[in-house]
């Protein structure tokens, strides 16, 4: 019976042209498209290489503190413990230290110290991802600035506009390394500050894990991911519209006079979204295989993903219908098909990484489920393990809960014309 | 035997049924007859159980199924007034659907599916998907689907909305059929008076979402077993005429359809002469004049003062 159910549901789309070419060829033309089109754009960084960092100085660090010794005696009285945290917010030590202390950092970034005079021929031969030039009297403003009184000083610093993603990680290290050097700054005016207090290292090590291994992601695995996971969003609008024609037409009635509770018919929506949503990806997936080589490195956990993705489909499936059957109307698959999808695919990057352009949206397209799987399926790409895809799948896991129990809740219990 | 007993269902504080009672004994034809908006859907869809009533109960064997209604839908088949099937399916994958929903077994199901398929005279077009099929065959296929799992009890609502008089005859033959031949209890709904007269034994009058009248056949016609319903006939169509008519405190129930007029009249009163006059006064032709025995039609008229299809 409840076979039945799901049989019926699969004859109906294999019947409904329409459906068919939007679920299953406008995905295959959207990726070869987008493969061609956007493939050079792409290409230009694709390859984590190692970031070369390179560091101008301008003043030696210990004539600086020396000379900072010497301002600050005619104010205050310089003891042992005075002279430890001047030691110990050493602001060109504070950021060496950062990007050379931990293995993991050694392993991705390379720094190179300068002299004033070769850095105008570093700039222009653009070997370095990024240049860190540190001004004349940055120490002794620096240490004026925190103990004595006077504006902080700052870094110039120049990025490598063609390597995005190195210059990019080279953001994220001084972002973190400017919020911890306020921190310290706070708690030494406020005379907080212990010589306990280390800097710690930025907490950038799983990004550095990513993006350092073996596989290029190139626009054809990007767009066949990306593609993927957003039409398989599709399926949940068809079905849930189908289902409401089923209320429309009485068959629903007709359905629950057979004594098939409602839940059960509700059920086989959500087992038919995840079959007809399988059955899309493996399509397309193949599709990419004999179209482009993409060949899925690991089977088992490509599995795992596209099955938590696709019960979370399923999920908006029956959620979609309970708002169709309580509203009478089927505008909620009708909104979601024609406006929420494309909202949803553009926060989970589906036309372009959006934590790029700005971390915090790239956060909330990890809580889309094409977001979700789209992250997990780039790691996979990279030869990303389990613990690299936990967090995605986690957020599968929660999703689909959610979706399924406000569906079960709202779902009519009757039918009829209540 | 089913029964309903004071069945009200009231949406935003309008009765759509008020106090509604009536019953079914196994083996008979009940009719329910009534305009459009007359309750008949909402006391179908409460009595199928698909739909709570606001008060009232409906009983099987004595018994209340609106908590427990799994016996009721066991031994129920609901034909909906809307062609409540899968347009893209063939009529044989319908009744297969439907079929496996009722949990029947492979051969059992394919049997029942031929014999149905037999039944509604679509045995050679089972193949063909229901979207091209015509009003009158989707409509038969709709009735092949509520007696699949073979009911002591069919519910029809309002079967032959829409369609052809050739389908029409076939689905009322069937009707008659399954009746005399397999002994199925129908509930059958209609706003057409003639369907209901010829298939049914007890009928149930309904307007506004009350019954007015119930009774055989014989019972109803007797509430107006004292007059007689005169149809004429008139050349051409005459407004002076018809207002004369209107004004005669001997007639009631005055319908005019163009040259077609009809009217009641006391019986005992002959009343053809002083329609000639009226015919000289107002220079019309009289074309002929018939006296009829009263239709459901017409007691619905004397009931309600409206016409059934108005």
């Amino acid at each position: 019976m409840f076979l039945a159910l799901i049989q019926k549901q699969m004859k109906i789309l294999l019947r409904s042209r329409s459906e068919l070419l939007m679920l299953f060829v406008m995905p295959i033309i959207l990726i070869t498209i987008l493969s061609f089109a956007l493939g050079s754009l792409m290409e230009g960084n694709s390859e984590m290489t190692k970031v070369e960092l390179a560091i101008v100085l301008h003043d030696n660090e210990e004539e600086q503190l020396n000379e900072f010794r010497k301002v600050a005696s005619e104010t205050f009285p310089i003891n042992d413990e005075m002279e430890k945290q001047m030691k110990q917010m050493l602001p060109i030590s504070m950021l060496l230290e950062q990007l050379t202390k931990s293995e993991e950092m050694k392993e991705f970034i390379h720094v190179t110290e300068l002299k004033p005079n070769e850095f105008e021929n570093a700039r222009k031969s653009e070997e370095f991802s990024a240049i860190i030039e540190v001004p004349e009297h940055f120490t002794v403003n620096f240490l004026t600035s925190i103990f004595m009184e006077g504006d902080q000083p700052a870094f110039n610093v120049y990025v490598n506009e063609s390597e995005p993603i190195t210059s990019t990680v080279v953001k994220n290290i001084l972002d973190f390394y400017q919020q911890q050097y306020t921190f310290f700054t706070a708690l030494a005016k406020n005379g907080f500050l212990s010589d306990e207090m280390t800097v710690p290292t930025p907490e950038i090590k799983s990004e550095i894990q990513t993006v350092d291994t073996e596989t290029k992601i190139n626009s054809s695995i990007y767009y066949t991911f990306s593609m993927s996971v957003m039409f398989i969003l599709f399926i949940a609008g068809t079905i849930a519209g189908q289902s409401f024609l089923e209320k429309n037409m009485h068959i629903f009635d007709r359905i629950l006079l057979a004594r098939i509770h409602p839940l059960t018919y509700l059920a086989s929506m959500i087992v038919s979204t995840v079959v007809i949503a399988f059955i899309q990806v493996a399509i397309l997936f193949a599709f990419a295989y004999f179209a482009f080589g993409i060949s899925l490195n690991q089977w088992g956990l490509t599995i795992l993903l596209t099955l938590l993705l696709a019960i979370v489909v399923g999920g908006i499936t029956a959620l979609l219908s309970s708002i169709n059957y309580r509203s009478n109307s089927a505008n909620a698959s009708n909104i979601f098909s024609n406006a929420l999808v494309s909202i949803l695919a553009l926060l989970g990057g589906s036309f372009f990484n959006i934590s790029g352009l700005s971390p915090v949206l790239g956060k909330i397209g990890m809580w889309t489920p094409n977001g979700a799987a789209l992250d997990g399926y780039l790691k996979l790409a990279q030869n990303g393990s389990l613990s690299d895809i936990q967090h995605n799948l986690m957020n599968l896991a929660v999703m689909a809960i959610v979706l399924i129990v406000c569906a079960v809740l709202l779902f009519p219990k009757r039918g009829g014309i209540a | 035997m089913i029964e309903v007993v004071n069945l009200t269902k009231t949406f935003k504080k309008v009765n759509a049924v008020d106090q509604v009672n009536f019953y079914i004994e196994p083996g008979e034809i009940v009719g329910l007859l009534g305009p459009n908006g007359a309750g008949k859907s909402t006391t179908i869809a409460m009595l199928s159980t698909l739909v709570p009533p606001t008060s009232g109960d409906v009983l099987l064997q004595q018994q209340s199924v609106l908590k427990n209604p799994a016996s009721l839908r066991k031994v129920l088949g609901v034909v909906p007034q809307e062609i409540a099937l899968y347009e893209e399916l063939t009529a044989r994958e319908n009744l297969l659907f439907f079929g496996n929903l009722y949990k029947m077994q492979k051969d059992q199901l394919k049997n029942r599916v031929d014999t149905v398929l037999q039944q509604i005279g679509l045995q050679h077009e089972s193949k063909k998907i229901v979207k091209h099929y015509s009003g009158g065959m989707k409509r038969r296929l709709n009735i092949g689907v509520a007696m699949l799992h073979e009911p002591d009890y069919l519910i029809m609502d309002e079967p032959t909305v829409g369609i052809d008089p050739q389908s029409r005859n076939h689905i009322l033959e069937t009707v008659k059929k399954l009746n005399t031949e397999s002994n199925k209890a129908i509930i059958y709904t209609s706003h057409y008076m003639e369907e209901v007269e010829y298939l049914c034994n007890r009928i149930y009058i309904m307007d506004k979402g009350r019954i007015i009248a119930s009774g055989t056949k014989d019972e109803i016609k007797a509430i107006l077993s004292s007059e007689n319903t005169i149809l004429v006939k008139l050349e051409k169509h005459s407004n002076d005429f018809l207002s004369e008519l209107m004004s005669q405190p001997l007639l009631s129930n005055i319908n005019a359809k163009e040259a077609e007029i009809s009217f009641t009249v006391a019986k005992g009163i002959n009343y053809l002469p002083t329609l000639l006059t009226l015919c000289e006064m107002h220079h019309v032709t009289l074309k002929s004049y018939e006296v009829k025995e009263p239709t459901l039609e017409d007691i619905f008229l004397h009931l309600t003062g409206r016409a059934l299809r108005n």
